[in-house]
């Protein structure tokens, strides 16, 4: 690791004032950006270790819907601790259970979790977030088992590595954000965008930003997230899934599905969405949305699995919301 | 209605202040101004102070004071095992995935090796060697059990075990699983791990 | 008179939980690594960014200047115009007050790279125009003809009418060793020519005879400990060139000892791992099941110059068989023995063709199996017994095995386990190893008056409890308890001990130790004797008492203070029949899986590992290295790969993190058994380390083909590769 200069403050507005200026970097839980320094992928001149409150909050406003707040600080096992959350917002908790070990759930934050950079092993070692080199695309030539299979046409095909990322942009969340000029309130999916030449970054947040708090209105309805993954122990989602819900007696009224692990940013399956609006959720309606949620699918030479398995993922995040686990052995 | 939950943690750091320090491991629940309060409690504080160059880092290892020389980089890990001689934890992966390193730190169970040194200033550091505290403890356990074979993982594994059974005195298997599971072991000594944890659980109840 | 095991031991094959087992398991052991001599430098290697570059030039200046810097050297025979062969070759080293400054000098090193081109996996290696890793006899773009054997007429054979065949192909990929403490050690050069070093070895002898050699001193001006070490499984057997350049380090920094261990990539790269394999299979075998021809063209690398063998056709009949075997170099990291190092390569290719023909001949694979062991499988074996037949106990193995999996009541054929996600497979394999130990060393027994005992020799412990299995030897033969014995191993300078490879510590060390626990023991009784007005023949020792003609007559420590001011301090060595000098152990393992085939992803609920070593010193030791065994097995079985990128040349996972190991989730149900009947115990000491890690991946393999009626040609059993397999049975890839 290389040195570096070190702020540290619980404020957000110091904290953006210490990332003025300097090639800076937040330190949230640190599992990401650490390693990212010591494999010198990373090599900020001033590292801002910003801590703030870890606070998982519901409020209901007068005559409105009831809100869920999220305070960057929240450690992932803080949200894993509220019962409230876990029984409203399953599919965040899921998602939140299924990351890393006991040891990065005390550390990791929502926010760290949010704005993590790409685990793809070219980036990691140091080809930059495209993994161009002399004209070739080095994951599309080399090893791609764990790339997308949506969006491929461009250079960018990493996958967006937060698991959280996937819940909360099903849930509607929106993530508010200080910089020098002030706060400003994006929804959860803006915070990510596909690179077109490697300068550019796949976080939206400025590099001068910081993230405060995650905001999400009281789901009506019914949410799920379902994670696929080679390890039980400690491993990253090969695919993921989460959907929230709404009904219209037994029939959904609306629907949101966002699929991790297939695209440079978390996936949002529209055509999946429209398909499943009017009908119940069964076997074989979710089967043939999951259909759907393939559609445009260009999977590289080495992730034609990851097709069949998104199908699979989004079927049982679908049937998981209705609790039905058929893959569970009895 | 607000239905807030606030896990503190134990510590004198002015971030633990902030959250409430004196509710130790706690779930307390305070009412929606709070957070504002706290905002302005925030905005009050003064100008960042830079830290560049070697600095004095003091932080409690195993109940005593130690003392320091680090540079801003330095891992905690490294702290420990370079600096201050605690060469329990190790090191071996270096990035936060197999849990060789594994220390307590204000009472949660996290890696040292993606910890940094600095920001653990006057926080309290607990690791293996302070754990045998007799023959119902965790490091019994794990030799009347074989869960060990070369020792390389093993205060990690020992680290991860005991923090699991302080808050869950009567795990499952899956939950001892669970527990550990940030933790590799390379010989292959699971078994005897899982063995050991369900073993200490019911001799630390018969204590 | 040779000396003889006890028939009734008192100790000897007991549970016995191992002496360092707390000072292990509370931190306060101190590795080789968590060494802190006074003024000691930190050490830190450069290694080549590249997988093939020339070295234009190399700068040691900038790093000479940084803050802290004491030494700085170019490793080896590293030089402008010498050629980097692999990601992770060594070209320099620096030695620094702190770790962190050590390593910014290193990043201060200039070095100019010619980049080669390069060939990093098999098939890039064999390409026509592939870039040449090296130029050598027999050579041929890349691949040298390596084992090549025909008994029979095979192609005959499997010709001949009524021969039902399958042709397939297999591969298994390079893993790494992946030891927990990283290659390395800390090291003082004192004075002129005396070097002390505490080394994480498998070899405390090997590694001191290294470093003498490098600095051309004798042997006996060097000193390596290795109280307790980290893991190796084959990867540890010398100073290696890191150890040797922190030694020049030392002596270049005036003595100051040198802390030099390998960061977690440069170990995936460069210390070591087990080759690939690669298999085109034909087998075949008559209708009623009896195997007739093999035809087995393999590969596979280990490297930048190591081969890649591996024992084919394994355990089983042949009668007509050709395998030709060609070693594929590749710029990566040299292969190093892994534990069992071939078995469980050849294992693989052997018991998946076995599954896919029996399931051809709609013959159960287990009596498919039993059908084609060897007539008679004679393996060379201790003094008293010199052969054994390892057929029978192969019979009574998977006898045993199938029983705890429940085989009759579970097993179906292939694709017939159900029409749900989840489908569950059974599947099995045999394996064999040798295990014996050479008798060529020594351990010496002190018996103080104070009624302490000391067992001493330069052997080491890599996890399989040495240091226990000598204090239950002289336990039992003295009368005492495990705990009142010490054991002192892990140092050059002791009397000579066995390197830690084999399978051949316990059986090596065995029979010296007890040897001298009885040379000690008799010593005593003729010292002892008179005061007791009895003849040495008439002693015996039990419950920590000299009894005369059985009477219980004087505590052991009454007894040892008649010696005086005089220790008894006698060196025992081998003798023959106490243990296997060859070997041949057999077993077998039983896996039953669960395979979402929705998702690919294959959980393994059960493994039963049945095996045979001989006559057990420590049941509960011997118990945790055949789990260890089996979860190696798993790994390799699951999750372990190399994976290398093509265009750039690199490692694309020299972590622990995307190069995937079990945790405790991971691990099934283990159902571990020995095989030990009077017979075995007969045998002598035979070593486990190595045997019961090699049929795992098989028998996970064929488990998982059972499950879902399609063979996964490729290990590790990832999603991937369970759905690719599933994807070209439906004709989709």
């Amino acid at each position: 690791m290389k040195a570096f200069e070190y702020v540290s403050t619980a404020s957000a507005d110091i904290a953006v004032k210490a990332l003025g200026g300097v090639d800076g970097a937040i330190l949230a839980g640190g599992t990401d950006l650490l390693s990212r320094m010591k494999d010198y992928v990373t090599t900020p001149k001033r590292v801002v270790d910003f801590n703030p409150q870890s606070v998982v909050q519901k409020e209901t406003s007068p005559g409105g819907v009831p809100t869920w707040t999220i305070l960057a600080g929240t450690t992932l096992a803080d949200l894993l601790a509220s019962k409230a959350l876990r029984e409203e917002l399953p599919a965040l908790w899921q998602a939140a259970s299924e990351v890393g070990t006991p040891q990065i759930k005390n550390m990791a934050t929502i926010a760290g979790n949010l704005l993590q950079r790409p685990r793809c092993w070219y980036y990691r070692s140091g080809f930059g977030l495209l993994s161009v080199k002399d004209g070739k695309n080095l994951l599309r030539e080399g090893d791609n088992r764990y790339a997308s299979i949506f969006h491929t046409d461009g250079d960018a095909l990493f996958v967006a590595p937060s698991s959280l990322a996937v819940p909360l942009i099903a849930l509607g969340a929106s993530a508010t954000i200080l910089g020098p000029k002030g706060e400003r309130t994006v929804m959860v999916s803006s915070l990510y965008q596909i690179p077109k030449r490697d300068s550019d970054r796949e976080l939206t947040i400025g590099a001068d930003e910081v993230l405060t708090k995650i905001t999400l209105p009281a789901p009506q309805g019914k949410n799920a997230t379902y994670e696929a993954r080679q390890k039980q122990s400690h491993d990253w989602p090969l695919v993921l899934a989460s959907v929230s819900l709404r009904f219209d007696g037994a029939s959904v009224s609306q629907a949101s599905i966002v699929i991790g692990g297939v695209a440079p940013i978390p996936y949002r399956a529209v055509e999946a969405e429209k398909a499943m609006f009017g009908k119940p959720v069964t076997l074989e309606t979710a089967e043939a949305v999951a259909a759907n949620a393939i559609n445009g699918v260009k999977p590289l030479s080495g992730n034609v699995y990851k097709v069949a398995l998104t199908k699979t993922v989004v079927k049982r995040a679908l049937l998981a919301a209705v609790g039905n686990r058929y893959w569970e052995e009895v | 209605m607000a239905d807030l939950e606030q896990k503190t943690k134990q510590g004198a750091s002015r971030r633990d202040f902030l959250r409430g320090s004196g509710f130790a491991a706690a779930t307390a629940v305070i009412t929606g101004p709070a957070i504002a309060s706290l905002d302005e409690a925030k905005a009050a504080e003064p100008e960042f102070k830079i830290v560049s160059d070697t600095t004095t880092l003091k932080l409690k290892v195993n109940g005593v004071d130690r003392t320091c020389e680090i540079e801003p980089r330095c891992t905690l890990l490294d702290t420990l095992r370079n600096r201050l001689d605690v060469t329990g934890p190790k090191r071996v992966c270096d990035r936060a995935s197999c849990g060789a390193c594994t220390v307590i730190l204000d009472g949660d169970l996290v890696y040292s090796c993606t910890t940094l040194a600095i920001s653990c200033g006057g926080k309290k550091v607990e690791t293996v060697e302070s754990f045998d505290s007799g023959v119902n403890s965790v490091p019994h356990a794990f030799v009347q059990n074989d869960g060990l074979m070369c020792g390389y993982c093993t205060p990690g594994f020992v680290t991860a075990c005991k923090v699991m059974l302080d808050h869950n005195p009567n795990p499952t298997i899956d939950e001892v699983r669970k527990g550990v599971d940030g933790n590799i072991c390379r010989c292959g000594t699971y078994v005897g791990v899982l063995q050991a944890a369900l073993a200490a659980a019911k001799t630390m109840k018969g204590a | 008179m040779p000396s003889v095991w006890p028939e009734n031991p008192r100790l000897i094959g007991t549970r016995i939980t191992r002496l360092d087992g707390l000072v292990k398991a509370t931190g306060k052991a101190k590795y080789p690594s968590d060494m802190h001599p006074e003024g000691m430098l930190f050490g830190a290697m450069l290694y080549s960014p590249h997988a093939h570059a020339k070295i234009k030039s190399i700068d040691l200046a900038p790093a000479e200047r940084m803050p802290g810097v004491k030494a700085v050297m170019i490793v080896g025979a590293i030089k402008p115009g010498s050629t980097l062969r692999f990601q992770g070759d060594d070209i320099a080293a620096v030695a620094a007050e702190t770790e962190e400054q050590a390593w910014d000098a290193v990043l201060a090193i200039k070095v100019e790279y010619e980049v080669l081109p390069h060939v990093v996996t098999e098939a890039q290696a064999v390409a026509p125009g592939a870039a040449s890793v090296f130029k050598g006899t027999g050579i041929v773009n890349n691949q040298k003809k390596a084992r090549s054997q025909t008994n029979g007429d095979p192609e005959k054979a499997l010709g001949a009418p009524g021969v039902v065949s399958i042709e397939a192909n297999y591969m298994a990929p390079v893993i790494t060793h992946v030891c927990l403490e990283p290659h390395g050690l800390t090291v003082r050069f004192v004075g002129e020519d005396k070097i002390e070093a505490w080394a994480s070895t498998q070899a405390v002898g090997v590694t001191a005879g290294d470093l003498a050699g490098a600095f051309g001193i004798p042997t006996t001006n060097v000193t390596v400990h290795t109280e307790v070490m980290g893991g190796g499984f084959g990867s540890k057997f010398g100073a290696d060139i890191w150890g040797i350049t922190a030694a020049h380090l030392s002596k270049k920094a005036g003595g100051r000892p040198v802390k030099m261990f390998l960061d977690r990539a440069h170990e995936h790269l460069g210390a070591g791992n087990r080759p690939s394999a690669i298999a085109h299979v034909k087998l075949g075998a008559s209708k009623d099941g009896k195997l007739v021809s093999l035809i087995a063209e393999t590969s596979g690398t280990g490297g930048a110059g190591s081969g890649s063998n591996f024992p084919l056709p394994y355990v089983y009949a042949v009668p007509n068989s050709s395998r030709t075997h060609t070693d594929i170099f590749v710029n990566g990291g040299n292969a190093r023995a892994m534990r069992a190092p071939g078995h469980p390569q050849g294992c693989i290719v052997m018991e998946a063709a076995m599954d896919d023909l029996a399931d051809k001949l709609g013959i159960d694979p287990l009596e498919f199996r039993l059908k084609n062991l060897k007539e008679r499988d004679m393996v060379e074996d201790g003094f008293s017994k010199p052969t054994v037949d390892r057929t029978p106990m192969y019979l009574d193995e998977v006898a045993m095995g199938a029983d705890l999996i429940g085989w009759k009541a579970k097993w179906k054929p292939r694709g017939k386990n159900g029409d749900g996600p989840i489908r569950r497979g059974l599947g099995m394999a045999l394996h064999q190893w040798g295990g014996g130990g050479p008798a060529t060393n020594q351990v010496a027994c002190t018996i103080n008056p104070d009624g302490s005992v000391e067992m001493k020799s330069a052997t080491q412990d890599i996890g399989t409890g040495a240091r226990t299995i000598f204090a239950i030897i002289a336990a039992e033969v003295l009368g005492l308890n495990v705990t009142d014995i010490t054991s002192n191993i892990g140092n050059s300078t002791f009397p000579p001990g066995q390197p830690s490879g084999g399978s051949t510590t316990t059986p090596a060390m065995s029979p010296p130790a007890f040897n001298a626990a009885i040379l000690a023991r008799d010593e005593l009784f003729v010292k002892v004797a008179p005061g007791l007005n009895a003849k040495p023949e008439d002693l015996t020792l039990a419950d920590g008492q000299v009894c005369v003609k059985g009477e219980p007559k004087l505590p052991w420590k009454d007894a040892c203070r008649k010696l005086g001011q005089q220790s008894i301090q006698v060196t025992g060595k081998s003798s023959p029949g106490l243990a296997s000098q060859h070997g041949g152990v057999g077993g077998c393992q039983f896996a039953e899986v669960s395979v979402d085939i929705e998702t690919g992803v294959v959980r393994v609920k059960k493994i039963v590992a049945i095996q045979d070593t001989g006559l057990i010193i420590d049941k509960m030791t011997w118990e945790t290295q055949v789990y260890g065994g089996v979860i190696g097995g798993l790994n390799y079985g699951l999750f372990e790969e190399r994976v290398m990128d093509p265009t750039v040349g690199i490692m694309l996972n020299p972590d622990m993190e995307l190069y995937k190991l079990a945790g405790a989730s991971d691990i099934p149900e283990i159902v571990v058994r020995a095989y030990e009947t009077p017979a075995m115990k007969a045998r002598g000491v035979i070593g486990v380390g190595e045997p019961p890690t090699v049929s795992t991946a098989a028998a996970i393999g064929n488990a998982v083909s059972n499950a879902i009626g399609v063979r996964v040609p490729h290990w590790p059993m990832s999603p991937k590769n369970v759905l690719d397999a599933l994807a070209s049975k439906e004709g989709k890839a």
